[in-house]
């Protein structure tokens, strides 16, 4: 019976795949674009969760990732030439590396406090981007040699997520994620039940960063311009936890869930009522909020939907 | 002194821990033996509590040591401490409440135990208790007896040697207490060491073979039970001094 029901999800999730992969060419360009997008935020609203869902650290900075992501590709492409695959692995290499750096002392840091800890080292990041002349050009931003990138990005994209839904559901249905999900419960609890928390927690804080970052890479490549306003825009950690939580942070599908349904709710408001998108985004967001605490999968569960818990 | 260090589980010596001004735990020792069950007891602000956080790494003392099985073990992390074969439970139980039975259990096993292994013994666990029933349901939806038991099995996850008890009679009924005793009675039978903080007196008196006293940060009596009740040091301790006629 579960291994039916294993079975038959697979093929569904292969014909995605196909579906996703044959798709851009039949597309225009603005499509295609919209798909990026959604494939783009999936991956941002997976990788958020893995440290503010299963671990319950919210974090309102992870956007530095994907900024820094973006500014690895666009320093090493339009300054050193690099070619332009190879740089999304130096962005995943320096974000890891990054998220080390802040998660050892943030980390200590629980609630609001890491909550705002965080948001204030994202700015921090976009200043340093911004007057750093020699490494970044300031604030005048950078500028990708002019291309052809919509398709090759494309897939780029297609391919993170592929990787990144795997990675979020490998950890989602392990003793890793439950030993995170214990940390989220109580963590002195936990550190008295053998988990070194410290440690586990820097693991999902950088698991979480690289997907950002590379994403990022992608993005300055399809766009082939960034500068600091851009890229470590607060709206974009916003939206990765708002995604989250409409579908459900802490479970596997719910951010992949949120993440669909909320930038298509944006787009479709955005070309519909122009001036009036920011609102319906608001109510749409009160209505969630107000009747389904637990996002779209936290509805299921409790309603006996789908069953509770990670690993059965 | 008399006993030979193979029959002590656990060394408690000259442990001091100082908050602020308030000697919280001054120049306690105690030598919990390996294989029984001991109860460690003591008016409220005696020290109990806080001993406890000492032993399992919740709190670093000033001074003193805990040797377990030869080694100090005073001032490591609380996981350390887990990982050399000791486990505890708390006053308020604190199972994980947005995970299932289930996975409360799975959380505690080490990642290089095999999957298949960690699974086996959660639901050995859980049917030794009753609660295999239960297993996908979330921790907190369970009643707090039944939070209680699922502590216990979480905690026996690992197999530890030593296991501490933070009151675990409190806010159980009879029945289920009667349940857990037997459970740790089960567990001294394996060969385990259990050391009981307990305020319920017949649970005390009719389960430990061995108690230890506390009052104002120190230890002021031990003995078996019988000679508790009697220590005039005991009862002052816990009903003021006699008056004098």
């Amino acid at each position: 019976m579960a291994r039916r029901r294993h079975t038959t999800g697979l093929i569904l999730l292969g014909l995605v795949a196909l579906g996703l992969a044959l798709l851009p060419h039949g597309l225009s360009v603005y499509f295609r674009s919209f798909v990026l997008f959604l494939m783009m935020y999936v991956v941002l609203a997976l990788s958020w969760n893995i440290i503010s869902g299963f671990t319950g650290y919210t974090s309102f900075g992870h956007v530095a990732f994907y900024g820094i992501g973006a500014y690895a590709c666009a320093i090493l492409v339009a300054d050193y030439r690099w070619p332009w695959l190879a740089t999304l692995g130096a962005g995943a290499v320096v974000a890891a590396l990054a998220a080390v750096a802040i998660g050892y002392p943030v980390l200590r840091l629980k609630g609001p406090y890491f909550a705002v800890a965080m948001l204030g080292t994202a700015e921090g990041i976009r200043v340093i981007a911004t007057v750093w002349d020699g490494l970044t050009h300031g604030g005048l931003g950078i500028s990708l040699p002019s291309a052809e990138t919509s398709m090759s990005t494309y897939y780029a994209m297609l391919g993170l997520m592929a990787v990144t839904i795997g990675v979020a559901y490998a950890v989602g249905h392990s003793r890793f994620g439950i030993r995170l999900n214990a940390i989220r419960e109580d963590e002195g609890a936990a550190e008295a039940l053998g988990i070194d928390a410290t440690r586990y927690k820097l693991a999902a804080f950088t698991l979480s960063a690289v997907f950002p970052a590379v994403a990022g890479g992608i993005q300055a490549y399809k766009v082939l311009y960034i500068d600091p306003p851009s890229v470590f825009f607060v709206q974009i950690t916003i939206a990765m936890a708002l995604m989250s939580m409409l579908g459900g942070k802490g479970t596997v599908i719910g951010p992949i869930v949120g993440a669909a349904v909320l930038y298509t709710a944006q787009e479709l408001t955005w070309v519909n009522f122009p001036s009036a998108h920011l609102i319906a985004y608001g109510l749409f967001i009160i209505v969630i909020a107000r009747f389904m605490p637990r996002g779209l999968v936290g509805f299921a569960i409790d309603r006996g939907w789908v069953r509770k818990g990670m690993v059965h | 002194m008399g006993e030979s260090p193979d029959q002590i589980a656990l060394d408690v010596r000259d442990l001091r821990k100082a908050f602020g001004g308030v000697r919280a735990v001054d120049g306690c020792s105690f030598a919990v033996p390996q294989g029984r069950i001991s109860g460690l007891i003591g008016p409220n602000g005696s020290g109990k509590t806080t001993t406890f956080n000492l032993l399992t790494g919740v709190a670093a003392p000033d001074g003193g040591q805990v040797l377990y099985r030869g080694e100090d073990i005073a001032g490591l992390k609380p996981f350390q401490v887990f990982h050399k074969g000791i486990t505890r439970t708390f006053q308020i139980t604190r199972v994980f409440r947005e995970m299932t039975v289930f996975e409360n259990m799975l959380s505690v096993t080490t990642l290089d135990v095999p999957d298949r292994a960690a699974r086996a013994r959660a639901e050995e666990l859980l049917a030794l208790v009753n609660l295999t029933h239960l297993r996908a349901e979330y921790g907190g939806r369970l009643s707090y007896g039944q939070q209680k038991l699922l502590e216990f099995a979480r905690a026996l996850m690992t197999d530890p040697d030593l296991i501490l008890l933070d009151e675990p009679a409190a806010g159980v009924n009879r029945t289920l207490l009667q349940h857990l005793l037997d459970h740790i009675h089960r567990l001294q039978e394996q060969g385990k060491t259990i050391l009981i903080v307990e305020h319920d007196m017949h649970v005390i008196m009719n389960h430990c073979e061995r108690i230890f006293v506390m009052d104002g940060g120190v230890k002021i009596a031990e003995g078996p039970p019988a000679e508790i009740q009697r220590d005039e040091r005991v009862i002052e301790a816990y009903f003021g001094r006699r008056r004098q006629r």
